[in-house]
């Protein structure tokens, strides 16, 4: 205990003075079936602060601001507001008391208004409703928090950020004191990010108070007053002050060891063209996916490709391997064309396909790993699979699998386990040896000790010849592993640069669709 | 002030082997304890009822051959349903196709009886009844499979198409199924190298072996071939399949098609054992429906179903049989029937879920 919890700065509670915060939880407890999710957690948040729960995926922040604000109640402790305890019984009554939630998936319906959005749920609504006068009322309250919205615009029609923006004023309507925010930057562009942290000091300066729910220590660094930090259910660290804290060392304390998460390229010079695009474009429903696509990506190299998502990089992935026919163009994987020959004639031309949806499309969730290693393989007539088990079991030991051997159920591996053995399966060769690889985020979700092990396989394919597609929404990601970055964004590609000169702020730019200078 | 004990649904990672086997058991216990509330009311002795039930349902030697030969049916139809729920493809419509079975098998058997020897005969009948209930369903399927029409619908309202194709070969003046010149209309009899005879002169007949082999055969094939892993990854997921470049189309076809054929030899079964005849009275009897319930109180597992279908039998041979000797409404075994499905369907939340009560802390103000 000495050990893993760290004290930076001491007594950081009440460090403005005698007032009290205005939520806190005490000794807050919350098991979950086989997991102790939150392990007497103290956490509170002052008006006018921003205070950041910072933690891996599991590490229980989730589950804590979901107590906060009603949505689970603890097995133990208690919660206070301005000093009061307090039972949050449903998030209606966490509403009552001044505490709403912006979930990371947003709860929108997206055939209504704004207006409409905004006002769902509320009581006090007459039968009949005046929607200029509701527009009006709900644009003064994003107006008071410089939140610029469209009160009649229909939220379907509206960006991701645009529509974060819509879950916030919605929770100021309702007379929110205290906002938890759950990674409301994992969906944003960099400009967006920047937008949605104005809107955060807006609010602080009003005296709301933010909980900042995010596991990106960089933003975290920028944004907070405080930091709590927790592992596996416990807290390990505050560090209170602004730009007090340092990424090294919350690293250190979110992950519990030294995390080196470095550049890496291309060490040799690449090889021959593995894929090649040409003037690929898609139409779904009389609406471009994509358009006029045409690259290569050679033997040994990484080829990445940023954008945020909804930018047609799903299709573009399925295209390639075979699961969706283009409108026109075509792809050849060395030499020969896969287009309208399907998935398996892909993966015989040495395509491997790691999908972003893991379970449910990369793996079948109720299937053995070892039956899941046979899904992009040739079966016979009558499964074999005794054959397969030593290998199962041999990837298992590879890849560092936590799994009770190859009949270990896919549903129940974490979500970096999932993905280890969806690359496991991709890498090792189905039908022919892996001359291709598409991944799309193959990090996404994973805690910091994957993404070190995730990336370093990747590398080792690059190094071993393979060419390899990487699509992912995390530009960091991208950054720091492609050999070549393009950005798609609205189907096109609209910024190519080469991985070591790319500077996150042009790169950022043309996933927000500002055109850069530099299209090559 | 509000009572502080809350009832608690939680989520199971994972499902105890016992409940797989509690839960069933217990949904028949339960099914059994609302008849006897049932008989009660309606001025019956339940003990009385029950015991009899057992007997001539389960414990006496000629209760023991009508519930195995009764059950060849049933399992049929049983294994037709889970077929095709494994997949969540919702074929209900097997009593449609068992009607199919029984008129395709008839025909064959009126149509080819005189000409062919009993070796040859009794293996055609059970095959055209088959392909006939695969027919069936083969509209159903196909637009299931290309245009996703709902196949609750489809294969449901195309059984009551088969229960009036059933009297009109049997009440429409010179029907090719029926005996000339008879003031009743009745099915004509199948030649008797069309019939087989029962096992020792019971009503057991030699199909409840087969229709066994089927069901061990079906277990096989979804537990170890690549037709059955295909179908269970377009089970789970649909997108998986797509992935893997596994055609759901073509597999949703060839399982609703099988599925259709297993009622349809449910059809054919009763064509070569009790009834011989295409017999307007199996629109009564509900056999194709049974089926559902057992495959669902089997949780679609071929080999629970030969158990399944062999309680159901022993319920519905039992409760028919009271008639006679008691003065119990025959409807009893039906009942039970319904009764059983709905525990068995609300038994699910047990294995789900953990459901226990919580006394939850008030936070004093």
């Amino acid at each position: 205990m000495t050990n893993a919890s760290h004290e930076v700065a001491k007594g950081p509670h009440h460090a403005s003075g005698a007032a009290p915060s205005a939520l806190s939880a005490h000794s807050i407890v919350k098991r979950f079936p086989g997991v102790l999710a939150n392990d007497s957690v103290d956490f509170d948040v002052l008006p006018g602060e921003v205070h950041t729960l910072l933690g891996e995926n599991g590490a229980g922040k989730s589950t804590l601001a979901a107590m906060l604000c009603g949505l689970y109640q603890p097995d133990s402790g208690y919660i206070t507001r301005n000093g009061e305890r307090i039972a949050l019984s449903s998030p209606r009554a966490g509403l009552h008391h001044g505490i709403a939630m912006v979930h990371q998936h947003f709860r929108l319906v997206e055939r209504f208004t704004v207006a409409e959005n905004v006002i769902l749920g509320s009581r006090d609504l007459s039968y009949k409703l005046n929607r200029s006068e509701l527009e009006d009322k709900v644009a003064a309250v994003a107006d008071s928090y410089g939140l610029p919205i469209e009160p009649g615009a229909t939220v379907g029609e509206l960006s991701v950020g645009q529509r974060q923006r819509v879950e916030i004023v919605k929770a100021l309507y309702q007379g929110a004191e205290i906002l938890l925010l759950d990674e409301p930057t994992a969906v944003l562009v960099p400009a967006e990010v920047e937008k949605l942290f104005e809107n955060v000091h807006a609010m602080t300066r009003a005296g709301k108070s933010i909980v900042f729910i995010s596991h990106k220590l960089g933003e975290v660094v920028e944004i907070s007053d405080r930091v709590t930090v927790l592992r596996n259910g416990r807290v390990t660290g505050h560090v209170s002050g602004r730009g007090a804290a340092d990424t090294k060392e919350l690293a250190r304390l979110m992950v519990g060891r030294d995390i080196e998460l470095t550049t890496q390229r291309a060490s040799h010079a690449t090889g021959h063209e593995v894929l090649q695009i040409r003037d690929l474009s898609l139409t779904v429903n009389g609406v471009s996916v994509l358009s006029d696509i045409s690259f290569n990506v050679h033997a040994g190299e990484m080829v990445g490709i940023a954008g945020v998502a909804g930018n047609g990089q799903r299709e573009l992935a399925d295209t390639i391997a075979g699961l969706i026919s283009p409108t026109s163009g075509s792809v050849a994987i060395s030499g020969s064309l896969t287009t309208d020959r399907g998935p398996i004639h892909a993966r015989e031309l040495g395509l491997a396909y790691v999908p972003e949806d893991r379970l449910g499309m990369g793996l079948v969730p109720s299937m053995s790993i070892l039956d899941n290693l046979l899904l992009t393989r040739d079966r016979h007539i009558v499964v074999d699979r005794t054959t397969v088990r030593p290998e199962a079991a041999r990837l298992i030991e590879q890849f560092e699998i936590k799994a009770n051997g190859p009949d270990h159920v896919a549903r129940k591996l974490s979500g970096g386990n999932a993905q280890k053995v969806l690359l496991a399966r991709e890498l090792s060769g189905g039908r022919t040896a892996t001359k291709l690889l598409v991944v799309c985020s193959p990090t996404r979700g994973l805690d910091v000790g994957a993404i070190e092990t995730v990336r370093a396989l990747l590398d080792d394919a690059r190094s071993a010849g393979q060419a390899i597609l990487l699509i992912s929404e995390d530009l960091d990601e991208v950054m720091s592993l492609s050999d070549r970055i393009f950005v798609l964004y609205r189907g096109s590609v609209v910024y190519e640069t080469p991985g070591e000169s790319a500077q996150l702020s042009t790169v950022g730019a043309a996933m927000a669709g500002l055109q850069p200078e530099g299209k090559s | 002030m509000r009572s502080p004990i809350r009832i608690v649904f939680e989520q199971r990672s994972e499902t105890p082997k016992r409940l797989s086997i509690l839960v069933p058991l217990l949904s028949v216990v339960a099914a059994l304890v609302v008849g006897a509330l049932f008989l009660l009311a309606t001025g019956y002795s339940p003990i009385e009822t029950y015991s009899n039930m057992l007997s001539d349902g389960f414990t006496s030697s000629r209760g023991i051959t009508d519930t195995l030969g009764l059950s060849t049916v049933l399992i049929c139809t049983g294994i037709s349903a889970a077929f095709a729920f494994q997949m969540n493809l919702y074929n209900i419509g097997g009593e449609g196709q068992l009607y199919l079975g029984m008129i395709g098998g008839a025909w064959a058997g009126l149509a080819l009886g005189d000409r062919l020897p009993t070796f040859v005969m009794i293996p055609v009948v059970l095959l055209v009844g088959s392909l006939a209930g695969a027919l069936w369903v083969l509209l159903p399927a196909f637009v299931r499979s290309r245009l996703g029409t709902s196949e609750i619908v489809t294969t449901l309202l195309l059984t009551y198409i088969a229960a009036s194709l059933v009297k009109h070969f049997v009440y429409s003046p010179g029907s090719f199924f029926v005996t000339k010149n008879s003031a009743f209309p009745q099915g004509r009899l199948v030649p008797d190298s069309a019939a087989l005879k029962g096992i020792g002169d019971t009503s057991l007949y030699p199909t409840f072996f087969l229709v066994i082999l089927i069901a061990v055969v079906l277990f096989w094939v979804v537990k170890k071939t690549e037709y059955g892993y295909r179908i269970q990854v377009i089970a789970d997921s649909p997108r998986a399949a797509h992935y893997a470049g596994i055609n759901a189309n073509r597999t949703t076809l060839s399982v609703m098609l099988i599925s259709g054929a297993l009622s349809g030899l449910g059809g054919a079964v009763l064509i070569v054992g009790p009834f011989g005849r295409l017999d307007p009275g199996i629109i009564l009897l509900g056999y194709g429906y049974a089926g559902i319930v057992i495959a669902a109180l089997a949780r679609n597992n071929f080999s629970a179903i030969i158990i399944s279908g062999i309680l159901f039998a022993g319920l519905r041979s039992g409760g028919d049989k009271l008639q006679i000797s008691t003065s119990t409404p025959i409807h009893i075994g039906v009942m039970l029937q319904g009764a059983i499905l709905l525990f068995a369907l609300g038994g699910e939340a047990f294995r789900r879920y953990h459901i226990h009560a919580v006394r939850t802390e008030r936070a004093t103000q």
